[in-house]
């Protein structure tokens, strides 16, 4: 773990839970995993606040613990992966919302919120939350199904249940995965518990499954890729294809079970209102998609009309690769970007060579390919020609793409930046605090004001305690703020990108 | 009279004629070839020659034929020495990828002042040439004086005097794109589907060769190595996609790179120069930056 990610994690628990839990991660961060002494101890925070700290990441799953040594106490560890994906929330509330609408966006928030919650409880408060809202019209029937069919979906799933071991003697319980069941849940009851307040026993917990969504974002990154190589129809038939993958393959294995074009054909057919051109050409598009598509399908057997495999590792690697190519375009230009892909297509090659198949004046190719280097986005592999003959011994030296090692580079430099944003983000919070403290207030004022239906008058009054410049800077600020987080939602995307491509172990 | 130097260029003309008839030319033909040229300054241009030992004449019908001697048969070297014989036969044999002064140095076994004088005097009298060799610019290579050089030693299209042109490369590069872009729509929403769409959208190098004749951007002609050469620049900027049909010949086919730029691209840090040296604590701090207060704007 690097010390960039420790600086973002760090930045991250600032901004979401202040300084306190900050200092609580940083410690955890520096020292790996330890109990609340220690922690207390180095950090010289008192310790009923590290407990609570500890409680807050604890409940959004943001550290975990095991028992220590003597089985007594239990050690703390952070786990920097999870508090990454803090970023992502905003992400996730969009993909559910496109997906199955508002309501289901307004539960999975309210998870997001809670960390985990039993179903009643959610359901019931958020019923009471919307209860007056006319204009939302939502019941808590309504919500309940949706409730069912996000779990059903897997986008929410049973929360890990705490175990005491009997009979070890140990007080530190572990925390065990379970499997998700798709509850019952009773109408009636729901509609008294949110009515009068009637005590309802559930104690199974609820959080979001992450992972769910992740599959969703990794199946529109190929879809759209189809997209932009070849058209529509061929975007639609990977989403075809990638439906099918979703039910007979485990989510995350390096290629799929082969799909027979059958039942390709079969959904593209029902499809074929709305395209036409889908439905009457799947075969063509498959062998398409197979010869122009960056090798994310391929045909593994011609029984059955054929069988055809998605190929999650090559579609990862290529996807890394071209967010590497855009990276190097930007940095350093695209005769650079020129020289790193010819070295990823011939693997290794010399310097010579580069210059005669990228066409780039001769200085300015050895520059580059210097730079590339320095930039650790290649690597170069002295090697011995055998001597001949005349005894001269010429090294030669053979560049090529480390993959891994250059997806780190990229990795670590969006580490960089998303910090970076972060802390110019607190600082612009920072230098306008008092500007920003008064616009809240006066908000919330004129919000119970329009409640209570004060005469217009008196409402423009307290408006008018904002000046126009202080307004116009709270303008620019709020501009500022709006920017630097929508950079911080595409920088989590290509943080997803490389993150893919390094679940597959074996690159 | 012709001054010295148009008299060499009046020969050069009448050699470059009687090299495309190798059966032989009459007065005649050159004087339909190259009709400015005054009687006398033939005459005196195909005295030259015949002294130089490059034409053989022959009586047929009556009228004088001159025929070019086979290269190896010429005696090009008359009146010299041995020295220069050997050398200017070990030139020779290298054709028209030179020789390296080392190597006549080492083949010939003569001593270096020796051999610098014995070059010297090769050409001035205009028998051999001395051709700097692209990719190695202090690498000198001898060869007879009237070959072409082999591109390995010129670098073919994309040299002019032994400098590359990389402007004219990325002109042809910018054409060859924009010629495969007008076509990449094809393959989209084809209503004969896409296989049939995906041919549509493909060139091939001779196609392209065609359009940049035809756009009359380059002083040279390019031949279709050339193109494909041109082509796969493409290739390697990721712009382009290139295929095999049966045939055997290459096609091309613009594409897009599979993911629109990507977060890191679009924040000033991912393309900043200092990113290394950027630290919050730092005299380059995140903070007060200026390319973010720039971006911010
Ligand atoms: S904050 Fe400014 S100086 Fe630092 S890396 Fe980003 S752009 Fe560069």
């Amino acid at each position: 773990m690097s010390h960039q990610l420790g600086s973002l994690v760090s930045e991250i628990l600032n901004r979401h839970f202040g300084e306190i839990v900050q200092k609580v991660g940083d410690d955890l961060f520096s020292f790996g995993a330890r109990p609340v002494a220690a922690i207390a101890k180095t950090t010289e925070i008192p310790r009923i606040k590290v407990v609570e700290s500890l409680r807050t990441l604890l409940k959004y799953d943001l550290v975990t613990f095991e028992p220590s040594k003597n089985e007594v106490v239990a050690d703390y560890k952070i786990v920097p992966d999870n508090i990454l994906l803090l970023m992502r929330y905003p992400r996730y509330l969009l993909q559910i919302k496109s997906k199955h609408g508002s309501e289901a966006e307004m539960i999975v928030e309210e998870v997001l919120q809670r960390g985990c919650v039993t179903a009643t409880n959610l359901l019931v408060t958020l019923a009471r939350k919307y209860k007056d809202d006319r204009e939302k019209n939502i019941s808590i029937v309504s919500l309940k199904d949706m409730f069912i069919s996000l779990a059903t979906a897997g986008y929410l799933q049973q929360a890990a249940v705490a175990e005491v071991k009997e009979g070890e003697g140990g007080e530190v319980p572990t925390m065990v995965a379970v499997a998700t069941i798709v509850p019952e849940l009773d109408a009636r009851t729901l509609v008294l518990a949110m009515n009068e307040g009637a005590e309802v026993t559930d104690n199974i917990y609820w959080k979001v499954n992450f992972d769910r969504f992740h599959q969703d974002f990794r199946d529109e990154i190929m879809i759209d890729a189809m997209t932009r190589r070849i058209d529509e129809n061929a975007g639609e038939l990977m989403r075809h294809l990638l439906m099918q993958v979703y039910l007979n393959t485990p989510p995350w294995a390096a290629s799929s079970t082969p799909v027979p074009a059958l039942q390709l054909k079969e959904s593209a057919r029902r499809g074929a209102t709305e395209r036409p051109l889908l439905a009457q050409f799947v075969d063509h598009y498959l062998r398409v998609m197979e010869e122009n598509g960056c090798g994310f399908v391929r045909r593994s057997g011609d029984a059955s009309g054929g069988q055809f495999v998605v190929q999650m590792q090559r579609a990862a690697k290529e996807t890394v690769y071209a967010l590497l190519e855009h990276t190097v375009n930007e940095r350093l230009g695209s005769n650079a970007a020129r020289i790193f892909r010819l070295i990823r297509d011939k693997k290794y090659i010399e310097e010579e060579d580069i210059r005669k198949h990228a066409m780039v004046p001769n200085k300015e190719c050895k520059e580059l390919t210097y730079k590339l280097m320095e930039h650790h986005f290649i690597s170069v592999q002295p090697m011995r020609k055998a001597a001949s003959g005349g005894g001269l011994v010429k090294a030669i030296y053979l560049y090529y793409i480390n993959l891994h090692e250059t997806a780190h580079t990229a990795r670590e430099l969006c580490y960089r930046a998303c910090h970076n944003g972060l802390r110019r983000a607190a600082a612009a919070r920072r230098a306008h605090a008092r500007l920003l403290d008064k616009q809240r207030r006066v908000r919330s004022v004129v919000h119970s004001m329009r409640v209570r239906e004060d005469p217009q008058q008196h409402i423009a009054r307290v408006e008018e305690t904002i000046t126009p410049p202080e307004r116009q800077l709270i303008q620019s600020v709020e501009k500022q703020l709006k920017q630097l987080s929508t950079a911080e939602i595409e920088l989590d995307k290509a943080l997803f990108i490389l993150h893919w491509y390094f679940m597959y172990k074996d690159n | 009279m012709a001054t010295v130097k148009e008299e060499d260029s009046i020969t050069e003309k009448i050699l470059a004629i009687a090299k495309k008839n190798p059966k032989g030319i009459s007065d005649k033909d050159i004087s339909a070839a190259f009709p400015e040229l005054s009687p006398a300054d033939r005459v005196t241009a195909i005295n030259a020659l015949l002294q130089q030992g490059s034409f053989d004449l022959y009586n047929q019908g009556g009228a004088l034929i001159y025929r070019l001697k086979a290269a190896s048969s010429k005696q090009a070297v008359k009146g010299a020495d041995n020295e220069e014989k050997v050398v200017y036969n070990l030139i020779e044999e290298a054709e028209n990828k030179g020789i390296w002064i080392r190597d006549i140095r080492r083949r010939s076994n003569l001593a270096m002042t020796q051999l610098n004088k014995v070059l010297k005097s090769l050409e001035s009298k205009k028998l051999i040439k001395a051709v700097k060799c692209v990719n190695a610019s202090k690498k000198k290579v001898y060869m007879l004086y009237n070959l072409e050089p082999d591109r390995s030693i010129s670098g073919g299209a994309w040299y002019q005097d032994q400098e590359f042109e990389s402007e004219f490369v990325d002109i042809l590069n910018r054409q060859c794109l924009r010629f495969l872009q007008q076509r990449a729509d094809k393959i989209k929403n084809n209503p004969r589907g896409p296989i049939f769409g995906r041919t549509q959208s493909y060139a091939t190098a001779a196609e392209v060769q065609k359009y940049i004749a035809d756009l009359g951007i380059s002083k040279i002609t390019l031949d279709v190595e050339d193109v494909i050469t041109i082509l796969n620049t493409l290739v390697y900027d990721g712009k382009a996609e290139s295929s095999v049909y049966p045939d055997g010949s290459r096609v091309y086919r613009a594409i897009e790179s599979l993911i629109p730029a990507p977060g890191l691209v679009q924040v000033p840090c991912g393309v900043c120069p200092l990113v290394y040296n950027c630290c919050p604590t730092g005299l380059v701090n995140p903070q007060d930056c200026s390319y973010m207060t720039e971006w911010l704007e």
